[in-house]
């Protein structure tokens, strides 16, 4: 489904993405791990182009993301065909940026039908909330009206940039029982996080980043009980701990 | 208790929420009080009986069909350069804001000529424009003509004062607009992005809404200012309210009296205008209550 293969970017003299290859499958729910500053949310970031690639290349469902592919070279895609492509990728930000002027509803149905709006915050239980704005709700609702939005354009893969971080600790849980939920009905989804116990819960397959590239990778009780890389067992045993 | 030994007060033995709260006393708020209200008190005095103001020639002229016609003459310079000056700003804003380096310095240009012309002048050289270039015609470029017209038919005094004033304003109202704009959170901008919402919706929809927080009270003063900027343009021999009460003085000599005419139609307009300020920016910050 998604395809990530050899990108570099960087931030002026800083390369924070160093060749970063990842394959998700259809229905797969991948969590990636790594201190701050390993290029997690950059990768993220990529995926749905909102940071240039400097090299290598993304695509999904076989569409490569933000270049079209013409007489062997990749010409750059017009700012328009960018956006349509995006409504394929949902993504959740660690500040939930829902609009502040518009309701809760008015938010959904900004990239939907009424009706549909109607049915995705029913589906993250907060049909309730619909005429509520922003500010009157709690971090953990916010976030959750968030994910109502990102899946409001049914997209192919969702992507959540660390959606629990900026949480009060007891709001965690509301927000992760939503992801639960999701990743049960197949959606496909990138999660960076710092929640290890979601991760080892819910994830089928667990990515550890370091200095820009993905140090090792596996399913969860592999990643987390037995990891074979130095950099991973100190990270785990700083987060475990 | 026994005499001799010292008793610290204890919060166990008084019960402090049974005492009575005396509040702060301000004694000064009242002296300064009492001073501002002898001042007001003079001032009033002095306008009821110095007979100087000449309050019966104010009431006579006050509602006089002449001023009545040059109050909207007012009217419609402020409504139609404010309309025109911010619809041609928030384009201008949109230049100066855009990713192209051409049309970016487009926009920069305008606003530096605009705001580096004195007003008055720009006024003059429209209401002049008819002396240097006598015929406007549609054609080619440096080839044939397809229609001309008279400059000066095409052009009156009023519609070059409207014109003046809305392209003055429209330079003013582009950096205001662009610093709305730029007063917006940058996340704003990537959910729209991230969610694939066209560009013109992000702008009409997400950004311009959450802009006009930052761009009311600034833009309400440039109509005020405007609304009493156009007395300016009675350099032109526009029958607006100023230029109005000049020729009836000129012609009555009563001149404190027409300028007190003109001064409380200035302020009750000024007045209405920030009223409707108040409740345009109630509008706009709904979903900042709780």
């Amino acid at each position: 489904m998604i395809e990530v293969l050899g990108v570099h970017k960087s931030f002026g003299s800083l390369e924070v993405l160093r060749g970063v290859s990842l394959d998700v499958a259809a229905g797969e729910v991948v969590v990636v791990l790594g201190p701050s500053g390993s290029g997690k949310s950059t990768l993220l970031r990529t995926i749905n182009h909102l940071e240039k690639v400097d090299r290598g290349y993304i695509t999904i469902d076989g569409d490569l993301i933000g270049y079209r592919r013409r007489g062997g070279k990749l010409h750059e895609l017009k700012e328009r065909e960018i956006l349509k492509q995006r409504r394929d990728i949902g993504f959740v930000f660690q500040n939930f940026n829902l609009f502040p002027h518009l309701t809760a509803l008015e938010n959904v149905a900004e990239v939907a039908g009424l009706a549909d709006a109607r049915h995705f915050l029913e589906r993250v239980g907060l049909a309730d909330k619909a005429d509520a704005y922003p500010r009157q709700l709690s971090g953990g609702q916010q976030q959750r009206v968030a994910i109502a939005r990102a899946l409001a354009t049914r997209p192919k893969v969702v992507l959540f940039d660390e959606p629990t971080s900026a949480l009060d600790p007891e709001l965690v849980g509301e927000v992760l029982d939503v992801l639960r939920d999701l990743a049960r009905s197949g959606t496909t989804m990138v999660v960076v996080t710092h929640e290890i116990g979601f991760a080892r819960e819910v994830a089928d397959r667990i990515v550890f980043m370091d200095e820009g590239v993905i140090v090792e990778e596996g399913p969860p009780a592999d990643v987390l009980d037995h990891p074979v890389h130095e950099r991973t067992r100190a990270f785990l045993s700083k987060v475990l701990s | 208790m026994t005499s001799g030994t010292l008793t610290p007060p204890s919060t166990k033995d008084d019960d402090l929420s049974a005492l009575p709260v005396v509040p702060a006393r301000h004694p000064w708020r009242w002296v300064g009080v009492a001073f501002v209200l002898v001042l007001a008190a003079q001032f009033v005095h002095g306008l009821v009986t110095n007979p100087a103001w000449d309050w019966p020639t104010f009431a006579r002229y006050f509602t006089a069909q002449s001023i009545l016609t040059a109050v909207g003459t007012t009217i419609v310079l402020t409504v139609a350069g404010t309309a025109l000056g911010f619809a041609l700003g928030i384009v201008v804003a949109v230049l100066r804001m855009s990713k192209s380096p051409f049309l970016s310095a487009v926009g920069w240009t305008y606003i530096w000529a605009f705001r580096s012309i004195p007003l008055i002048v720009q006024l003059l050289f429209w209401f002049n424009i008819s002396y240097l270039y006598q015929r406007l015609s549609l054609g080619i470029p440096f080839g044939p003509e397809f229609v001309s017209f008279e400059t000066i038919s095409l052009i009156s005094p009023m519609g070059a004062a409207i014109l003046g004033l809305a392209l003055h304003q429209a330079a003013y109202a582009a950096e205001i607009v662009r610093s709305g704009v730029i007063s917006v959170d940058r996340g704003q901008l990537e959910a729209a992005a991230a969610l694939g919402i066209p560009r013109l919706r992000q702008f009409r929809r997400i950004v311009l809404p959450q802009a006009m927080r930052s761009i009311l009270p600034n833009a309400a003063n440039e109509v005020i200012s405007l609304f009493k900027g156009t007395s300016v343009v009675s350099v032109m021999a526009i029958g607006e309210l100023f230029y109005q009460v000049q020729v009836i003085y000129g012609r009555n000599a009563r001149v404190v009296a027409l300028l007190m005419v003109a001064t409380v139609w200035y302020i009750i307009l000024t007045t209405l205008l920030s009223i409707g300020q108040h409740h345009v920016e109630r509008y706009f910050a709904r979903g900042d209550r709780r």
